[in-house]
């Protein structure tokens, strides 16, 4: 079994939950129970309001492409045999935005504000990635 | 009384610039800081101040720069130490606070890298950013693209306009010797055959990574008048930091923090954008110059691919830009890289492409210079003037 030649997420307090819903290919994410504001990263606190009720919540998966770019340099050796790839920040129907790639699309046809489903990349054992595909018409 | 024209820049250091292999970090900072000093005509004893930029992971075989240990190779004992380090931009307000509030007299203001020649950038880059890395995403190029691309989606925007920063600039750095493309030249087409590196961006859209260092002096506008030149006096400045990073910014098409630090800035001076006669813009990537450009007033949002047409901000332009070649063509100093040169200009100190007859351009009385950071995440804007 070769070893996973990219880096991989660091788990912590604050994302565990997060990662661990990833895991079940499930996208979590907190929620304010006072004003209501979806946020990530997560966090102890709600950034609108400061109130520290929050409940976690699972997301549709589906957004849009608020911008993409395509590396065509590989900074990580993980990554030399996937250029050109794309990184985009996509924004979720609930409010927050998750930096991912675009994947099954050619990049010509991305654009800014295409509505796009996740799609999960078993890439270890332990670990689902929360990719994105284009929803198309 | 406010702090217009109180402060001012009265001395200028250089290093050997671009390429120096073998040097470490520390040794840039200490020459640098070294040659402001003695530029101002000024004494190792009479510094009481010191703040240094950001310190970049060190290279392989180096400790990290700190501000006692350059203080310490210096031979200084400051009585005001800055400690603080990520990415600031605030430094020259830093130094007039600290100025103004009487914990000093002559504050030295220093950077210095071995970018170039050593793995510190490496290092950097491979620097964990949350998980960013698990997606492949490293460094501030991409992070600027993300920002660029979504501009070309909300305004237009793109290639046609940042050639003409591109090439612009480098027609400044072909009249500046110690710019480290001083010698190759750019024209429109050297700029689209420069390749991808991370789309929307060429590498031509890209800064230069480089070895050297750069420092200034800060004293009172009073204590100026007895040093070797004619003071650069700090006429305006203000900051403002969206925060956000890349992943949830809602300014990464402007307006960022350009424009709120600008409106400040102009309002100290009390003067408008009409009243400038060049600009000194951080140029970490082509995009930044357009979007703070955009967002200090000089043409509304899209308009800068006409604004930029015709060589606008090349030498004999009517608002030249980056009159050192700047940090895409000269070299990368931080916000140094825009406050020296502007220092330099007002002094009258520039040579082959000093603003004035020598370039075809008006003599400068007021330069505009502004400094960022993160993704657009910080702003500061400096307004200098001849005294």
């Amino acid at each position: 079994m070769n070893e996973y030649p990219k880096p991989l997420p660091d788990i912590n307090n604050d994302n565990k939950e997060f990662w661990s819903g990833c895991k079940a290919h499930e996208l979590r994410f907190q929620k304010c129970r006072d004003c209501g504001h979806v946020r990530w990263p997560p966090s102890i606190i709600c950034p609108a309001c400061h109130s520290r009720e929050t409940e976690w919540i699972v997301s549709s998966g589906k957004g849009t492409v608020y911008s993409f770019v395509i590396y065509h340099v590989a900074y990580h050796e993980g990554f030399k045999n996937d250029v050109p790839y794309v990184v985009a920040d996509v924004e979720l129907e609930e409010g927050p935005r998750l930096l991912t790639n675009i994947v099954d699309c050619p990049h010509e046809n991305i654009t800014c504000d295409m509505p796009a489903q996740v799609v999960w990349d078993d890439v270890t054992e332990d670990y689902s990635l929360p990719k994105f595909r284009p929803i198309l018409p | 009384m406010g702090l217009r024209d109180k402060y001012a820049i009265v001395g200028i250091g250089y290093t050997p610039q671009g390429r120096v292999p073998g040097r470490t970090a520390l040794s840039f900072h200490v020459e640098a800081s070294a040659n402001a000093i003695a530029d101002a005509g000024l004494k190792a004893k009479d510094i009481d101040g010191i703040i240094c930029y950001r310190a970049f992971p060190s290279a392989s075989g180096e400790g990290p720069v700190t501000p006692y240990l350059a203080s310490q190779h210096l031979g200084l004992s400051p009585t005001y130490m800055s400690q603080d380090a990520n990415c600031s931009r605030s430094h020259i307000q830093h130094a007039v606070g600290v100025l103004d509030s009487g914990l000093c007299r002559y504050v030295v203001l220093s950077y210095g890298h071995n970018a170039f020649s050593s793995d510190s950038m490496r290092r950097m880059l491979l620097e964990r950013n949350g998980d960013d890395a698990a997606f492949g995403h490293f460094g501030a190029a991409a992070g600027y693209a993300l920002a660029a691309r979504r501009a070309m989606h909300t305004f237009r925007t793109g290639p046609e306009t940042w050639k003409h920063i591109a090439v612009g600039q480098r027609k400044w750095a072909n009249l500046n010797p110690v710019a480290t493309m001083h010698q190759r030249t750019m024209t429109f087409d050297d700029y689209y055959n420069s390749g991808w590196v991370v789309e929307p961006f060429r590498l031509f859209d890209n800064c230069l990574m480089s070895d050297g260092g750069r420092a200034v002096v800060i004293t009172s506008a009073e204590r100026a008048r007895d040093l070797k030149h004619h003071p650069v006096l700090i006429m305006g400045m203000g900051q403002h930091n969206p925060s956000c990073d890349v992943h949830q910014a809602l300014h990464l098409a402007g307006p960022t923090g350009a424009k709120k630090a600008a409106e400040t800035a102009f309002g100290m001076a009390g003067i408008t954008v009409d009243d400038v006669d060049a600009c000194q813009i951080y140029d970490c990537f082509t995009y930044t110059v357009e979007i703070t450009l955009q967002d200090y007033g000089f043409f509304g949002p899209g308009e800068g691919q006409d604004w930029f047409k015709g060589g606008t901000i090349e030498p004999g332009g009517r608002m030249p830009v980056n009159t050192s070649g700047g940090q895409l063509s000269e070299a990368y100093y931080m916000g140094l890289t825009p406050l020296s040169e502007a220092s330099m200009q007002l002094m009258g100190r520039c040579g082959d492409r000093q603003l004035g007859p020598a370039t075809k351009t008006p003599s400068p009385e007021v330069i505009l210079c502004s400094d960022n950071g993160g993704v657009l995440q910080t702003h500061t804007c400096t307004i200098l003037r001849r005294s």
